[in-house]
């Protein structure tokens, strides 16, 4: 039997050369590493389609489609922008699916080299498996970050320049901006209206006729008489019914505007752009956690569609601080405070109203929340990479 | 070549002679032994083929050495520097393909490069060009993976070795998926690369192309090393086949088998095949032609069968099977 150590190599021993510092054990992904990562995730055709189509795609279509109604019978549909629809948009469209787009990407992100067998092919080249996770996280964020972008930049744009030149205060025309004292004028000059229209949260001593019913239906009387007998109120008593009801509407009125302002669409995109940040770092950490992207994506799915909103609105007795630890809850606490429309809260009420159906938070705790999501999500993410056979 | 840092690894690295070097190497899944203690040795700048039957233990050896799964124990270097400890300088100048070669498909040849390269120094960009048209590549290099075939995904495993300009290669099964030229055409740039002072370790199932490529062989089984050195040495340690074509066959055999020569004789249609034992000298030939001639039996042929890598690799391992 010849012995291993029978075998008397005789080629010369390459000598490495000292000089320029390749720094391939560094947990640093170098920029190349960040660019050739953004390129495969750019690359992947139906990914891309559908992180257009719902950030970009979805806003735009909705508005063209209300642009143009408007533009042919404007006196049966209202304007394509405006306070309303940018509250809608955001809320309903960019900050649900923005989310589950962005954990898709991450998904993906975390998990295609090892189901297309590349993970291997970059171990072996000696680099940093942590630093071939962390490439990921600057490539990802650099598609999904101008997508929510540029998707809530065509929506600010429309709301902005179609919005309506009066504004309608819960389906009734009044002008924007008014003071208490002027709405209460308006009120007095506009009683009927105001009357049938705004919203009041007590008894109206008076009957009043109304044109129309709920949903454009036919005359009702909004109202009663407190003996029991339906009697012709006077002016009077009906413009004083409706001072007293534009004083208890003023504080959510005031909050209704033609158009969003700028420093809350720019509130609004940060906002956004932090629920893409966790919705990619927390799919990218999951994926690499599993290690392939069907299930990792449908969890993400579950978290965002089924398990926050329940979690968020219900009090569980002794789960309560759990519930406080989901990050939709603390993204939700950090929900802009000019938008009329309320995460998992509903449409309508007051914010100091919907901020209560959510199970309470601190703003700090808030905070302290999605950083942990964030670095817990990358820390398990990389962790996995590094220990996972390749 | 491009320069490498060697400032926190071994001083002996430079001094070692041994592309890899293994000792007391393990790695168990659960109560299976994949590679058993495994002692291993292969110098620089020859081809060296590593085989061993299904489930010997050949991949899982690899993905050992570099690093894609851990050792349970033992101790391993790639081109001087141990591992893991310096598995960032030794990787640095290794290029592999373990198992199927497999890239994003959705990418082009030269964008997979690209990924790959990125993750390397700045100047294995430079060789993407290079390593294409090495492999022969080149014209298929801007479409997509998902298109390739398998051969032409095991020339992209290569071209994405040669990326480091790699003092050592290690290619497991890398004749999977090729046709006869496109063998033809890896044989020859492995021993191209090896002409080029670079260590293959070759691990294949393919014994005649190890034969026809390799300096040096090891045999693994059942986790462990049975055989290894050069093959010129191991062969010379096989026994010798030759066929003798007769008059008298069966007078011949009697003859042969009173003789001390030790040979196991068997009569066949045309004559005799005799095995001698391992180490026997031509003079022996020349002796059994004597007897038979003196004995009036009339020789018209008699023919030595060299021994192939693959009838002594069958031998060591049915040896190994029969003392088990």
């Amino acid at each position: 039997m010849t012995l291993a150590s029978d075998m008397r190599p005789d080629a010369p021993v390459p000598t490495p050369v000292a000089g320029a510092r390749d720094r391939r054990g560094s947990w640093i992904p170098t920029g190349a590493m960040i660019v050739t990562r953004f390129m495969e995730l750019r690359k992947r055709r139906g990914l891309m389609i559908t992180l257009v189509g719902v950030t970009i795609g979805i806003p735009t279509i909705f508005l063209v489609i209300r642009l143009l109604l408007h533009a042919f019978d404007p006196h049966t549909y209202g304007p394509a922008g405006g306070y309303d629809i940018f509250n809608h948009l955001v809320v309903v469209v960019l900050y649900v699916f923005g989310f589950i787009v962005a954990a898709t990407l991450g998904c993906t992100a975390g998990s295609v080299d090892l189901t297309d067998g590349m993970f291997r092919h970059l171990v072996v080249t000696g680099r940093s498996r942590l630093a071939l996770y962390l490439a990921r996280i600057p490539a990802g964020l650099a598609i999904i970050g101008p997508l929510v972008a540029i998707g809530f930049t065509i929506v600010c744009g429309v709301s902005v320049f179609a919005a309506p030149t009066t504004l309608n205060y819960r389906g009734v025309n009044v002008p924007a901006g008014l003071s208490l004292p002027a709405l209460e004028n308006y009120a007095a000059n506009h009683a009927d209206q105001i009357v049938c229209g705004f919203p009041y949260n007590g008894p109206i001593p008076i009957a009043v006729p109304c044109p129309n019913g709920p949903f454009g239906g036919g005359p009702i009387i909004k109202g009663s008489a407190e003996s029991g007998t339906p009697t012709q109120p006077t002016p009077a008593t009906i413009k004083a019914q409706a001072i007293q009801i534009a004083q208890q509407d003023y504080a959510d009125y005031s909050r209704f505007f033609l158009s969003p302002s700028t420093s809350l669409m720019i509130k609004t995109g940060l906002w956004l752009e932090l629920e893409a940040l966790i919705g990619f770092t927390v799919g990218l950490g999951l994926g690499a956690l599993l290690g392939q992207r069907t299930v990792a994506v449908i969890m993400m799915i579950v978290l965002e569609i089924i398990l926050t909103p329940i979690l968020s609105r219900a009090h569980i007795p002794h789960f309560i601080n759990l519930q406080r630890a989901v990050v939709g809850l603390a993204t939700a606490h950090l929900e802009p405070a000019g938008l009329s429309v309320r995460i998992f809260g509903g449409d309508g009420p007051p914010a100091a109203k919907a901020a209560s159906i959510l199970v309470p938070e601190t703003t700090f705790v808030a905070v302290c929340v999605i950083i942990a999501w964030l670095v817990g999500w990358t820390i398990l993410g990389a962790w996995r990479m590094a220990t996972r056979d390749a | 070549m491009s320069a490498l840092v060697v400032d926190d690894a071994d001083d002996s690295a430079v001094a070692s002679r041994w592309a890899v070097e293994t000792h007391g190497l393990t790695k168990r899944f659960g109560d299976n032994v994949a590679v058993g203690g495994v002692e291993l040795l292969v110098p620089r700048g020859c081809a060296f083929g590593y085989l061993g039957p299904n489930g010997a233990g050949k991949t899982t050896l690899i993905r050992v050495l570099l690093g894609l799964t851990h050792a349970d124990a033992g101790t391993m270097s790639l081109l001087g520097y141990a591992v893991p400890k310096h598995r960032d300088v030794a990787l640095a100048r290794v290029g592999a393909i373990v198992d199927e070669p497999r890239f994003h498909g959705h990418l082009t040849g030269r964008q997979n490069l690209q990924i790959l390269a990125a993750a390397r120094e700045p100047a294995a960009r430079e060789r993407i060009g290079p390593a294409l048209e090495r492999v022969g590549m080149a014209h298929r290099a801007d479409d997509r993976v998902a298109k390739y075939s398998m051969g032409m995904r095991q020339r992209l495993g290569v071209a994405a070795c040669l990326l480091g300009d790699p003092q050592l290669l290690i290619l497991d099964e890398p004749m999977n998926g090729l046709d006869p030229a496109g063998m033809h055409e890896m044989r020859d740039m492995i021993l191209s690369l090896v002409a080029e002072g670079r260590t293959v370790v070759l691990s294949s199932h393919l014994l005649d192309e190890v034969e026809r490529t390799c300096d040096a062989v090891a045999i693994v089984d059942q986790g462990r090393i049975i055989r290894q050195g050069p093959i010129l040495e191991l062969l010379a340690g096989a026994s010798l086949d030759l066929q003798v074509e007769c008059s008298q066959p069966d007078q011949a055999r009697a003859l042969i088998e009173r003789t001390n020569i030790g040979a196991q004789v068997e009569v066949g249609p045309t004559g005799l095949d005799l095995t001698l034992p391992a180490g026997t000298a031509r003079e022996v030939i020349a002796e059994i032609n004597r007897v038979l001639v003196e004995s009036g039996i009339r020789v018209y042929r008699l023919q030595p069968i060299q021994a192939s890598l693959e009838s002594w690799f069958l031998q060591v391992t049915s040896r190994l099977g029969d003392t088990q």
